[in-house]
Formats: structure tokens, C-alpha cells, sequence
């Protein structure tokens, strides 16, 4: 039996201890079992691995509509397979991809970072993940019966509406987001539970790493923004299947309250996917420069203001429609501010960078190209701020580069850098460095490709979400330039994934800490027990695996005999109380199928909300039942 | 390195730009220009900030490694009091100076969009209403006196050098009234009137199209704003406003015959004539048009015939019906449209 | 191994029956969820109210006041049970559990009767036109939680009942009252916006 952590040299590993925790912890068998797990290393891979797959999806989509787009008046694709194409296209990697894709890495990685077992409520956990896989079937299960979302991907009234749409492809799109949302507000209360109430002892709010810090606040951000989607898209689905006249002028509904609503959620909602990738460039910045991030205070300020200001800059996305000019000028206002606090953490990273010793890793270098990508995306951000240039480039193709400049630069380079560098954590082998650098610069030099020709597409007048375009119009050179580019990007993908499956077999066996890296998921082994630590770790620094090995303190008198953890006070991190978490379940997965048989069947025949209402209360009692033992030893 | 060498091949490609239809950076009217200038002071600003905390960015990639010492662990790992302090003073700096340019854009995009908002506002008498429809744009010049109001479609005309007021309306979706040369854009919003100003400062066409996503044929709702000496315009509007000219020739007139017997007329308009459905655009003066469907095609006998046929093939999903004419019946037909001038 | 470097907990509590709970801190971000969806709902409301010139819409009769508000008072009281059961909770008090739990029960039904009586004389429907779907909207939605609520403290009661409970069970309790409290609390805004606020913005016919 290996030991679950081999830099505490002053604690001697003991034998029965370990046979506990593995008899404990260990997964539940067979179909059954697997249905059931609740660790946070299982389902945050399970997010992980599926997210990636409908990133696939997504860029096969990409592929198809850039097929299209690369010669005028092509006929590859008639309107209505483009118009469902770019709409899949923009839903799959904003709910299906981005935010799961996060979401996964927070699970998987918050609770090591915090030195403790498991996410405060594991069943919550594993039921978030069901919710999200059986959303994301529901939508595919349209897409492929000639149901696929049609109207773009923020679906505007009316012609999201009965009238404009008919037939089933909005509601399952209406509905896909219910269950997204249900999933991403589960995950954004577990992570909140466990960052306040289960981290290390001493590890005061001032030490928290700074990776943990993006994921608390974009779970915060999580909670206020996404209700607002929820009622967009269910104004939609009961104006379509009820009747009723939210949004639709006929009665008094007003299109434009759908796109305040809409956009309440969808800026944060960027910026959700975003906040975690600058937790990753700080983790990866830290580690592979081998010194703390510079400017922790201002870091933390930076991300907290820009959770904020996120919610207050909305109406940008609205400045066509004719809006009172005071308002134009707030707006204009709150969105050239966040740039300050975007601009005061790419500062820091870069000072970090200056003064520390960098390792050029291929982790490092997606972080280059994070820095330079998302850089000039925020240069075109601050042009769209500005109601005049707006009112020019909005809804051209400059919008389309410039959001994918910050969400490619901003979250997806980043997120190829998580991989690089957690990989070996989360396999036990390293991924292959030159490949991996090959990967980078294929990718780098494909997305510039593909997406810096979009600007002057858009300033030379060729908008968004259109099938296709006549050749008078100058457009031609330009969108077969990008075409060449999204398949290298393409390529670059097909890099990684090859990376991937060769490093699994293949890559360099780690060890628990390859970078010599500061935080607490480096002290578990790679890949870390269900249990993650024989011990869990103590935090007297804000980088606790570069105090000396003789200095560290680690925690005592859990009982291994159950599942159980450590509850600590919120500002100092006190030992407060122990609690028990529950064995794995298969309850979550039951509610989940209950709850979509609701959902599901709803779009179908409203009954169904009263059917699904009455499973998931009967799955319910059975998850809450209580199980022996009924008192807790203490 | 990439970055920098794509970043000057892009500003190539952008100045060739000027003359281009359709294009922001190809300003010919007022609004537009002081649009355009403002773009290019971003531009430049930005483009040198880009470049500045590039160079920062790529700088560090050349300091010195200063290999592993023998320093206790977590001292290794932080550099000197004195560094720090060093740096804080410039990330401050930076940071002010980022709060500093921030300000400065606002000012100028504020104040752009004031003077834009204030080169409209005039009351010299030109307004014109467009209503979106899907996939057409229907023009009307509006009159107190009903005498003189013109209806049209998917073409305006206006006087060089007079502002006009554009009053926006949809009849179904949302769309957006979008003329790159002369204005950014405004959406046409059901249930709501929204309004523009434009004014073009030298004689030309514009070509515009519809902006914010509205169904299928989204992609072919293209509108041309005809900006002409404003004695032509008056010219113009005075022969618009006459009735379609009766046809001359027994083909034309047997063309006429053809119109009025078959469902076009439930949704097209012939002033003159009995023809006067609502729900399509108005033909009366429709051989002087330069395009069809919402300027699709160009205004050809050949693609009008192609148009008349089969408009699902043309621009599928599109409102109009399949109407069968026979062989005899299409080429009078075409002569009459055409000859409507 | 040196005693400095050890932190023992062995002698910490397995449970917890307050807010310091994680279980207590879920429960709060959902309440902030619900309560940022009515919120988002209330703003709707009044934005689509101040965009049309008639109000109510011709042929809808404002909500009667006199039945919701006389429902307030066992509403409220309703939730003075449910603390007295979270109290009996953290002392183990069976009895107090029961009570506070039966008292809860019987108050937060009889509001809910009234309620559901009260909605005979609403003369609109949700199809009818805005203020119809905003209005079924919000009582739609806070009866359901209503409802999902009292069913899970029924369940409760019965298990409190039965004898069949330890620590997670009494937590249950504890955190439930917490629920009611939300329920409770975010019906004030929500029946001064459906029943009050349409005369407060009514536009004289």
C-alpha cells in the first residue's frame, strides 16, 4: 500500500490507518457502484471528460460553418443547417463546454488545494454532474432529430417565440439551460460550502491560493447571475408551450425586458468562465516561476471587484436598441473600468514573472500566449465600450474576434496550460513536452489565423450569422484565410488529444510534486486516494509546501473509520467541529432522472412538471432517509 | 513575434480599405466620420499600449535564470524587500496610468456620441420610415400632407448634404438598419419606434444590411441608401410619387394582365392599378430598382425571371409564394416589371 | 513524531447543530438563489408595468386583498413553530421537536388553504395578457416552494415521530426552519407586489 503523501518526512506512515481509509473511501462496485460515486476526483473528471467532448462538438460545428464562410455564395450548407449549426455552435461551448469545463477543475481541485477529503455535500455533487450530462443529451437528442436550436444562441424575442420558431428546437434549447443552470448553481454551493467551512486549519482568508480565490468568487457570481438565464429561458418555454406573454409584444410581453434579463446573466456570465482561467494562470504563474504571485492583495481586490463591476456592465450588449444617453455613458463607463482590474492582475503576472525563475514549460508558454491573446482581445473590449464604435461593429464579425480573442485567450489557453500542469497530478504522468510545445504554437498560429482577419471583416462591413455572402461584397480572401486557420486550429487539437492518450501510457511517472509547486494538491500522490491525504495538511503560509518539511504541521484524531473531515471557522480557519460526509448513493442519479423525466417531459406536455415534481419528492425522502448509525460516535 | 508581424500585414489590408462599400473605415457623412475618427484614435492608442505591455511580456522571457541556491525553502522562493517595493511602485503606476487612458477614451467616446447625437436634430423636413419585415425592407417617406407620401422598398434616396430622420418599426422580428458608410446602427424593435439620423456628404451609393439575426434569410436583407445632389432627389421623389406608368406595348400589356390575374396581387402594390396587397414590397416603380429580393440578385430581366419561378431556390424560407406562370406568360410579365421605371 | 507539529481535533464535536454547519451555508446560497430569481421576476414585472399605458389590462380585476392579507397572520405564526422546533432540535428535545414541528404544520396549511381559495377569485389566467402570467408567475412559483416544503417537513415530523433519528436528522430540522424562514420572509415582497402594487400603479380608465 503506497503512502498517500511522501513529504511529511516526520510522520511515520501508519499501516492500519491506510487500510481504513482505502476500505473507506474506497469506490462501490459494479454498474450500480459506478452510478454512485460521490468522491470529487471522480465526478470532477467526469465533468472534465465530458466537457471535452462537446468541446469537440463545439469546434466540429466551427469547422462546418467555417466550411460554409469560406467562399461566397457557397452552398455547403443551406440556411437553416447554418443557422442551427452556429446556434449549437455558440450553446454547446457556452453551457456545455466552458462553465462545466471549470467547473470540473474546481471540484477536482479545490478540496486538495484546502487539505481536505471531499466537497461538503458529495451527493449535491454527483447529482450537479447528472443534471449537466442529462442537459446536455436532451439538447443533442434535438440537435440530432432536427430539432437543433435555430435562433441563435442568446434565442431573442420574438423570433425565439411561438410565432417566429415553431415546432420544438427553442424549447429544448430553453430547457437544456434549465438543467445547466440547476447543475452550475449545485456546484456553486458546494464550492462555496467547502472553501468557507472545510479548509486547512490556519489557513486564514489571506492564505487561500490564490486559484481558489477565482473559483470562490465565480461560484458567488454563479449564484446571482445564473437565476437571471433561468427566467429568460423559461420566459421563452411558457410563452412557447403555455401561453403565457412574458416577452412577446402580442399582449404586452416586451422583447426588450428578454434581452435585459438575458444579458443581466450573459455578461457575468463571460466572466464566469473567465475568473477560474485567471486562477489557473496564477497557480501555473506561481509554480513554474517558483515564486508567489506578486501582489496577492491586489490580486484578490482585482478579481472581487471584477465579480462586481461584472454585474453592472450588462447593457453593452444593448447600445443599438436606442437607449436613453445617460444610460449609454454608465455603461460605457463600468465596462472601460474593468479593464482596471483585468489590467492590475495581468501587471502582477507579469512582475511575477520578471522576478521569478522561470521554467519555460509548456504550461508557461500557454500562459504567454493567454497574456498576449487576451491583451489585445481586451483592447477590442475597450472599443466596444464605446457606444459610437459599438454602434459600427456590433454585430459584425469584429465582435466575433473579439470575444473569441478573451474567451480562447482568456479561458481556453489557460485551460490547455491547467491541463499541462495538472496532468501529472491527475495521471501520474507527465504529458510530453515537445508535443506539448508543438501544441502550442500549432494553436497559437491557427487562432490568430482564423480570428485576427475577423476584425477587418467586421470594420469592412460583413456582420454576424450569415449563411453567406456575394463576392462584390470583398469579404472572399479574408474568410478563406480564417477557414485555413480553424483547421490548423484544428489540428492543434487533434495535438493535444494525441498528447494525451501517448502521456497516459507513455509520459514520465511524476511523482506527487514534478514542479515543485506550492500548494496542498502537490502533497497528495498522483493521482491522489479517493481520501486525497493519509493526514490532512495544516496551512501556516499562502505556500505551504515551500515551508521545510520539518516546519509543517498536519492534523490528528479524524476517525478513519468513516468518511470524515474537518469543519473549520471562516476568517482563521479554527478547528471548529467534525463532520461525517454520507457513502456513496445512488440517490443523486435516481433524483437526476427523475427530475429530467420533469423537465423533459415538460416541454412536452406541462403535466409533466407535476409528475417529475412528485418522483423527486419520493427520491428525495429516499436520499435524506436517515441511515445507520443514527448517532454519531464521537 | 507572430503577433507583431500579423498586426502589420492587418493595418496593410485596413487602409486599403478605403473606397469600400460597406465599410466603417469609409466614412461619407458626417455621423460616420467623426465615428471613424474616433475609431482611429482608439486604434492607435490602443495598438500602442498593446505593444507596450507586449514588450514588458517578452522582456521577461529574457531574464536571467538565476539557478537554485541554497536558501531555505520558502525564503528561495521570494525575492529581496527591496524588489518588491520596487515593483509596487510600478504595477501602481502602471495602474494609474491604465485608470488615466481609460478616462481619456471615455471622454472622447462620450463626447463623440454627443456630437453625433446632436448633427441630427435638424428641422428641415426629410423623414423616412423603415419597417423590417422578414426579409424585406419597406421605405416610406412620411408627409403630413398624404399627397406626398412615398412608398417603397429596399432602396432610399436621399438629398447630398441634408440630414435625415429614420424612423425604425418591424412587423415581425427584430432587425437592424445598418449603412456602414453613413452611420452605426439602430434595431427595429416590434412594438417600438426607434429613430436615426443619417446624412450623406457626397453623392453615392450605399449598400446596408440587416444586422441583428432575424431568421433564415437574415443574410439577404440588403438595403442600398441612394445619396444624390438634392435637385435630383426632388426630381426623383416627384416621378416616384406618380402612379406606375400604364403599359405601351401589347406584350407589356399583356404582361399587366398576367400580374393582375395571379396572386401577386395579394401582396403586392401597383399604384395605379387594382393591385394593392400589404404584405410584400411595393412594385410601382420596381424596373428602376437595382436589385431584387431585398436586393438578392441584381435587377435583371433574366434573374427576375429565375426570381419569379422559383424564389424558395433563390432565397429559401422567403415569404413569397411559388406562383405558377407558364412559359408563354413569363417573359410579358418580366417586360411589364421592368418597364415599371 | 514531535507534538508541536500535530494538531489533535479528536476531541471536537462529529456534529453540529447551528449555523456553523456547511449543510446551514448551502441552504443560505439557495435562499440567495430563489431570492435573486424573484427579485429578477419583481423587476420584470415593473419594467413591463411602466411600459404600458393600462393598467390592469382591460377585462382583468385586481386580486382581492382581504383573504392574502388575513393569511399573513398564520403564515407568520407559522414560523415561530418552526423555530421552536430548531430550538428543541440543538437541545434534543423530542418533544419540542414534535411540537414545534405540528404547529408549524398545521399554521403554514391553513395559509396555504386560504391561498388556494383566494385563487378561485382571480379573474385572469396566465395566457390572458402580462399581468396574468407575471401574477400566476409569482404565486406559481412560491407555492410550489411552499408546497415542496411543507412536504419535507411532514417527512420530518414523521421520522421525529418515529424515533428513528440522530444528529443528521436533528440538523434536518435546524435547517429547515431556515427554508420556512426564507419562504416566509420572501412572500412579504412578492404579495405586497401582486396584491398591493397593481393599486399603487393602476392608471385611472
Amino acid at each position: 500500500m503506497k503512502p498517500a503523501q511522501d513529504v511529511l518526512p516526520n510522520v511515520p506512515t501508519c499501516e492500519q490507518d491506510i487500510a481504513d481509509l482505502e476500505r473507506v473511501w474506497r469506490h462501490p462496485r459494479g454498474i450500480g457502484g459506478w452510478l454512485s460515486y460521490t468522491t470529487h476526483q471522480a465526478i470532477g473528471m467526469r465533468y472534465i471528460v465530458t466537457a471535452f467532448v462537446f468541446l469537440l462538438a463545439g469546434g466540429i460545428e466551427a469547422l462546418l460553418m467555417r466550411t460554409q464562410l469560406a467562399l461566397p455564395n457557397n452552398t455547403f450548407l443551406g440556411p437553416d443547417r447554418y443557422n442551427e449549426i452556429f446556434t449549437t455552435h455558440g450553446t454547446t461551448m457556452m453551457f456545455l463546454f466552458a462553465v462545466p469545463m471549470m467547473e470540473g477543475f474546481g471540484i477536482y481541485l479545490v478540496p486538495l488545494m484546502l487539505g481536505t477529503r471531499n466537497v461538503a455535500f458529495p451527493r449535491l455533487n454527483a447529482f450537479g454532474y447528472w443534471m449537466y450530462l442529462a442537459g446536455a443529451l436532451f439538447l443533442y437528442w434535438g440537435v440530432f432529430t432536427n430539432a437543433a436550436p435555430d435562433m441563435g444562441w442568446f434565442a431573442y424575442t420574438p423570433l425565439s417565440g411561438p410565432q417566429f420558431t415553431p415546432g420544438k428546437r427553442a424549447d429544448y434549447w430553453a430547457q437544456m439551460i434549465t438543467f445547466t443552470e440547476v447543475s452550475a448553481m449545485c456546484v456553486a454551493a458546494e464550492l462555496i460550502a467547502t472553501i468557507f467551512k472545510q479548509r486547512a486549519p490556519r489557513m486564514s482568508l489571506n492564505r487561500i491560493p490564490l486559484y481558489v480565490w477565482a473559483m470562490l468568487i465565480q461560484s458567488f457570481m454563479v449564484l446571482f447571475a445564473m437565476p437571471a438565464v433561468m427566467i429568460a429561458s423559461s420566459f421563452i418555454l411558457s410563452d412557447r408551450t403555455v401561453a403565457t406573454h412574458f416577452v412577446n409584444p402580442a399582449e404586452g410581453g416586451d422583447p426588450l425586458l428578454y434581452q435585459h434579463v438575458f444579458w443581466f446573466f450573459g455578461h457575468p456570465e463571460v466572466y464566469i468562465i473567465f475568473i477560474p482561467a485567471l486562477g489557473f494562470v496564477s497557480a501555473i504563474v506561481s509554480a513554474h516561476t517558483r515564486r508567489e504571485v506578486f501582489g496577492y492583495t491586489a490580486m484578490v481586490l482585482s478579481q472581487i471587484a471584477n465579480g462586481f463591476i461584472a454585474f453592472g456592465l450588462w447593457v453593452h450588449h444593448m447600445f443599438a436598441t436606442g437607449l436613453p444617453q445617460i444610460g449609454e455613458a454608465y455603461f460605457t463607463a463600468s465596462s472601460l473600468m474593468i479593464a482596471i482590474t483585468s489590467g492590475v492582475q495581468i501587471f502582477c503576472w507579469i512582475a511575477t514573472l520578471w522576478t521569478g525563475r522561470p521554467r519555460f514549460t509548456t504550461a508557461l508558454h500557454f500562459v504567454y500566449g493567454f497574456i498576449a491573446i487576451f491583451v489585445l482581445g481586451g483592447m477590442t473590449g475597450v472599443m466596444l465600450a464605446s457606444v459610437p464604435l459599438d454602434l459600427q461593429v456590433h454585430d459584425t464579425f469584429f465582435v466575433v474576434a473579439h470575444f473569441h480573442y478573451v474567451l480562447i485567450g482568456g479561458a481556453v489557453f489557460p485551460l490547455m496550460g491547467a491541463f499541462y500542469h495538472w496532468f501529472p497530478k491527475m495521471t501520474g504522468r507527465l504529458m510530453d513536452e515537445f508535443i506539448g510545445k508543438l501544441n502550442f504554437w500549432v494553436l497559437f498560429i491557427g487562432f490568430n489565423l482564423t480570428f485576427f482577419p475577423m476584425h477587418i471583416l467586421g470594420l469592412k462591413g460583413m456582420p454576424r450569422r450569415i449563411y453567406t455572402y456575394p463576392p462584390e461584397a470583398g469579404w472572399g480572401p479574408l474568410n478563406h484565410l480564417a477557414t485555413i486557420g480553424a483547421f490548423i486550429l484544428a489540428i492543434g487539437g487533434a495535438i493535444f488529444l494525441a498528447n494525451v492518450f501517448w502521456s497516459r501510457k507513455y509520459g514520465r511517472i511524476a511523482g506527487n510534486n514534478p514542479w515543485d509547486a506550492d500548494s496542498l494538491e502537490w502533497a497528495a500522490a498522483s493521482p491522489p486516494a479517493n481520501y486525497n491525504f493519509e493526514y490532512l495538511p495544516a496551512a501556516t503560509s499562502r505556500s505551504p509546501l515551500w515551508v521545510p518539511p520539518e516546519d509543517r504541521t498536519f492534523v490528528t484524531g479524524l476517525r478513519n473509520d468513516r468518511r470524515e473531515v474537518l469543519v473549520t471557522t471562516l476568517m482563521d480557519a479554527e478547528p471548529h467541529h467534525r463532520y461525517v460526509l454520507p457513502p456513496p448513493s445512488i440517490w443523486p442519479f435516481l433524483t437526476a432522472v427523475a427530475v429530467t423525466i420533469g423537465f423533459a417531459g415538460s416541454v412536452f406536455n406541462a403535466w409533466y412538471v407535476t409528475w417529475g415534481s412528485i418522483l423527486t419528492g419520493i427520491c428525495l425522502i429516499g436520499w435524506f432517509w436517515p441511515r445507520r448509525p443514527l448517532e454519531l460516535e464521537p | 513575434m507572430q503577433k507583431r508581424s500579423l498586426a502589420l500585414a492587418a493595418l496593410l489590408i485596413l487602409s486599403s480599405c478605403a473606397g469600400h462599400q460597406q465599410s466603417v473605415v469609409d466614412p461619407a457623412g458626417p455621423q460616420a466620420d467623426r465615428i471613424a475618427a474616433l475609431w482611429w484614435f482608439f486604434f492607435w492608442l490602443l495598438v500602442a499600449i498593446f505593444i507596450i505591455v507586449m514588450a514588458f511580456a517578452v522582456w521577461t522571457l529574457t531574464r536571467p535564470n538565476r539557478g537554485l541556491e541554497q536558501e531555505p525553502l520558502e525564503a528561495r522562493h521570494r525575492p529581496s524587500e527591496q524588489k518588491e517595493t520596487q515593483l509596487r511602485r510600478i504595477v501602481t503606476g502602471a495602474t494609474v496610468l491604465t485608470i488615466i487612458i481609460l478616462f481619456v477614451l471615455l471622454v472622447f467616446s462620450v463626447g463623440t456620441g454627443k456630437a453625433v447625437s446632436e448633427l441630427g436634430n435638424k428641422n428641415n423636413g426629410l423623414a423616412i420610415e423603415v419597417t423590417g419585415n422578414q426579409w424585406w425592407w419597406q421605405v416610406q417617406y412620411l408627409n403630413s400632407d398624404p399627397s406626398q407620401v412615398l412608398v417603397d422598398a429596399n432602396e432610399i434616396h436621399i438629398p447630398v448634404g441634408r440630414p435625415v430622420l429614420i424612423r425604425l418599426r418591424s412587423n415581425d422580428v427584430i432587425h437592424s438598419f445598418w449603412v456602414p458608410n453613413l452611420h452605426g446602427k439602430r434595431d427595429l424593435i416590434p412594438s417600438r419606434v426607434t429613430t436615426e439620423w443619417i446624412e450623406a456628404d457626397k453623392p453615392g451609393v450605399y449598400r446596408g444590411q440587416c444586422a441583428e439575426f432575424c431568421g433564415l434569410q437574415h443574410a439577404h436583407m440588403i438595403l442600398y441608401v441612394i445619396a444624390e445632389p438634392e435637385a435630383k432627389f426632388k426630381a426623383w421623389f416627384q416621378h416616384a410619387l406618380q402612379p406606375a406608368a400604364a403599359p405601351s406595348t401589347p406584350i407589356t400589356q399583356r404582361g399587366q394582365q398576367v400580374f393582375l390575374n395571379n396572386a401577386c396581387v395579394y401582396c403586392h402594390q401597383i399604384q395605379g392599378t387594382t393591385a394593392s396587397g400589404q404584405n410584400g414590397p411595393n412594385l410601382t416603380h420596381f424596373g428602376s430598382r437595382r436589385g431584387i429580393a431585398a436586393n438578392t440578385l441584381p435587377n435583371t430581366p433574366g434573374n427576375l425571371g429565375g426570381w419569379i419561378l422559383d424564389p424558395q431556390t433563390v432565397k429559401p424560407g422567403n415569404h413569397m409564394a411559388t406562383i405558377a406562370v407558364n412559359s408563354q406568360d413569363l417573359q410579358p410579365l418580366i417586360d411589364y416589371l421592368e418597364s415599371l421605371k | 513524531m514531535t507534538e508541536a507539529r500535530t494538531l489533535d481535533v479528536s476531541h471536537l464535536r462529529p456534529w453540529e447543530i447551528s449555523s456553523q454547519a456547511p449543510l446551514w451555508w448551502g441552504q443560505l446560497f439557495i435562499d440567495f438563489i430563489e431570492g435573486t430569481m424573484f427579485s429578477i421576476l419583481i423587476a420584470s414585472y415593473f419594467y413591463v408595468r411602466l411600459r404600458v399605458d393600462v393598467w390592469p389590462p382591460p377585462g382583468d380585476q385586481f386580486p382581492h386583498t382581504l383573504l392574502p392579507s388575513l393569511a399573513l397572520i398564520p403564515l407568520i405564526l407559522s414560523a415561530a413553530g418552526s423555530y421552536w422546533a430548531s430550538e428543541a432540535a440543538k437541545k434534543n428535545s423530542r418533544a419540542g421537536m414534535i411540537g414545534g414541528l405540528l404547529l408549524n404544520l398545521v399554521l403554514a396549511g391553513a395559509a396555504l388553504a386560504m391561498r388556494l381559495i383566494e385563487w378561485h377569485s382571480i379573474n385572469f389566467n396566465w395566457k390572458a395578457d402580462a399581468l396574468g402570467s407575471y401574477t400566476w408567475a409569482f404565486l406559481g412559483l412560491h407555492t410550489f416552494d411552499y408546497i415542496a416544503d411543507l412536504v419535507f417537513t411532514i417527512v420530518l415530523f414523521v421520522i421525529i415521530v418515529s424515533g428513528r433519528y440522530g444528529e443528521k436528522e436533528r440538523l434536518g430540522v435546524h435547517v429547515d426552519s431556515v427554508v420556512w424562514y426564507f419562504i416566509v420572509g420572501i412572500w412579504i415582497p412578492i404579495y405586497i407586489v401582486v396584491y398591493w402594487c397593481p393599486y399603487i400603479v393602476e392608471t385611472a380608465q
